[in-house]
């Protein structure tokens, strides 16, 4: 083994092989090396009995600053790794800290919007609540129906303050407290996730509204529900003029068809009595008043009927009616005024008959508004076809004659005429109640437009739909369809 | 030979009241009380013991339904056949009248022929 070993070339200068030992008092030796100094790498010197003290001495200090310098370098690697880990959690923060602010600028502006969104509506209430009904939100909407600044309310006031409590309070009459109460009115939105209905609320002023009220859970950012949501909609006059109609409605229900009772029914006495039999002039002079009596009795029939779709009153009684027979009833009803005006009804309906799922009285009226039109508004020798068959409605409504994907098997029944037409311009407007063609009011054909917008809900309610095309001057075509099946 | 049927009449609309009493003499019925209201119809129905009531719906204070929930009520009535007329002709009108206890239900205007089968069809259940 050589006297001497470097291990480490890196070796500070102070600590290169001493030359202080000449060569001649080199020798081998089988000493045992410190150990710390061995395991620092440094340069290793051979001692040995004869070695002076002071080499010694520099031997151990060389090794003391070689492991205090390894240590020193330890440490200084150390830190440079913290000092990059700084940097790079400083870096961290920052880009954080500047997508917390991002974050936070856009949470603010959504915010902001949401109140401005809120502030805006003033036609409106709307009132946030904690999940216990304490107010959290009042919007100007809410101010100007219920009559209270936002900070007389928000945080101090229960939403079943301004709820009129009998609409709250069980039915047995038992005392309800205010959680009961809120219950009470939260319970149809908590059973279906949200409900819509009206209550009715109480201003500051004593005043009693009738209220469309929506009623949502409101949530947090984690999903919780933090609350509910109260959207209303001041209903008090819409209602009251809903009530006024309804009123109107039975009154004509009873003031004129009471007289038209007593017109037709006496009518019919003297008609049909067989002891006193009238002449052919008295009987021709009843007849008219009959046949007006009648006519006003469809006019207070067709008003009714044009109230109830308007109130979504319309019910059907639903059974299965063969369109064939009711076409057919339809031709044999307008018949004698056809033949009268000079109008040739032409029938096409299958023999076999055509049956749809539907009200049988219904129908039989939808067919005779359109049959009765189309006499009325062709000129003498002219025709009216009706033609009865089946066909495919497409998803967009259209009736073609061919299937094609997606669509569904529909009853056609068309009734077209050779009359004077609906100018292209009003057509859009012909199932509008009261509105009448401008080919029609120069004609003076008579009628109040009610016919078809009746047949248009008769045929909606079936779920059917119902058509036109027409030119002025050559006729037009009514298309009814009714699904099959 | 049966007795004719007793028949009250009661209705508001004094030409109606008239009609419907023509009605039941065509159908071979008698008349044993024609009154204007509901609270005259209850009183006759107690008195005169009538096989049928041709009650109006919309009489004032006490109306043709709730006659004839009180008819129905009253064991001595409560027997009697009711049939309600009525310028209200919906399917619920309708209802409304058969839950009350009502017979048959005729909607105005009802031609006289139509109101004599019914009077005759109802009073024919009557045993004699």
């Amino acid at each position: 083994m050589t006297a001497l070993t470097d291990r480490d070339t890196t070796a500070p200068a102070p600590l290169a092989p001493a030359p202080a030992a000449p060569a001649g008092r080199r020798r081998r030796t089988a000493h045992a090396v410190p150990a710390a100094v061995a395991a620092a790498g440094l340069v290793v010197l051979v001692v040995s009995p004869g070695t002076p003290a002071v080499l010694l001495a520099v031997v151990a200090v060389a090794a003391s600053i070689a492991e205090l310098t390894r240590r020193l370098r330890v440490q200084s690697s150390a830190a440079a790794d913290l000092e990059a880990q700084r940097l790079d959690l400083l870096t961290l923060g920052q880009s954080t800290a500047s997508e917390l602010e991002v974050a936070t600028r856009m949470m603010r502006a959504r915010a902001q919007t949401m109140t401005s969104v809120i502030d805006a509506v003033t036609e409106q209430s709307i009132i946030g609540t904690d999940r216990d009904g304490l107010i959290r939100v009042w919007n100007p909407g809410a101010e100007r129906m219920l009559g209270l600044p936002r900070a007389e309310v928000v945080r101090l006031r229960s939403i079943t303050d301004f709820h009129a409590p009998e609409e709250l309070d069980p039915e047995d009459g038992s005392p309800a407290g205010p959680a009961d109460r809120f219950a009470a009115l939260v319970r149809g939105a908590q059973e279906h996730g949200s409900d819509v209905r009206d209550w009715t609320y109480l201003t500051a002023d004593g005043r009693r509204l009738t209220v469309s009220v929506a009623i949502t859970p409101r949530t947090d950012d984690d999903g919780e529900q933090a609350g509910w949501n109260f959207v209303g909609t001041d209903m008090t006059e819409a209602r009251a003029t809903e009530r006024l109609k309804d009123q109107f409605v039975s009154l004509i229900s009873h003031e004129l068809r009471t007289p038209l009772s007593s017109i037709l029914g006496y009518l019919e006495l003297v008609l049909d009595d067989e002891e006193q039999p009238l002449t052919d002039e008295q009987r021709q002079y009843l007849n008219t008043v009959e046949r007006n009596a009648q006519r006003l009795l469809r006019l207070v029939g067709d008003l009714l009927f044009t109230a109830q779709v308007d109130a979504g009153k319309l019910t059907l009684q639903p059974e299965d009616v063969d369109l064939a027979g009711i076409v057919r009833a339809a031709e044999e009803t307008a018949r004698v005024t056809a033949a009268a005006r000079g109008v040739a009804v032409v029938l096409d309906v299958p023999a076999e008959g055509l049956v749809v799922r539907g009200d049988a009285l219904r129908l039989g009226q939808a067919c005779d508004n359109l049959v009765s039109n189309a006499v009325k508004f062709t000129p003498s020798g002219g025709q009216v076809t009706l033609q009865l068959g089946t066909g495919w409605r497409d998803a967009d409504g259209g009736v073609t004659d061919g299937a094609s994907p997606g669509a569904t098997p529909v009853a056609v029944l068309s009734v077209r005429d050779t009359g004077m037409g609906i100018p292209t311009g009003e057509q859009g407007r012909l199932f509008t109640s009261f509105f009448r063609a401008s080919t029609a009011r120069r004609n003076a054909v008579p009628g109040v437009g009610l016919g078809l917008t009746i047949t248009k809900a008769i045929t909606t309610a079936h779920g059917g739909t119902l058509g036109v095309t027409s030119a002025e001057g050559r006729g037009t075509t009514f298309t009814l369809a009714l699904p099959l099946g | 030979m049966d007795a004719p049927v007793r028949v009250l009449v009661a209705d508001d609309e004094e030409d109606i009241r008239l009609l419907v009493c023509v009605a039941v003499r065509k159908a071979g019925g008698t008349v044993v009380a024609a009154v204007a209201d509901g609270a005259q119809a209850l009183a006759a129905a107690r008195t005169e013991r009538p096989d049928l009531l041709v009650l109006d719906v919309s009489m004032p204070e006490v109306s043709g339904l709730e006659v004839c929930e009180q008819l129905r009520a009253d064991p001595a009535t409560a027997g009697a056949r009711v049939l309600l007329l009525s310028a209200g002709a919906s399917p619920d009108d309708i209802a409304r009248g058969l839950a009350a206890g009502a017979d048959a239900y005729l909607a105005k205007p009802f031609p006289v022929a139509g109101l004599v089968d019914q009077v005759r069809r109802l009073t024919a259940r009557t045993p004699a």
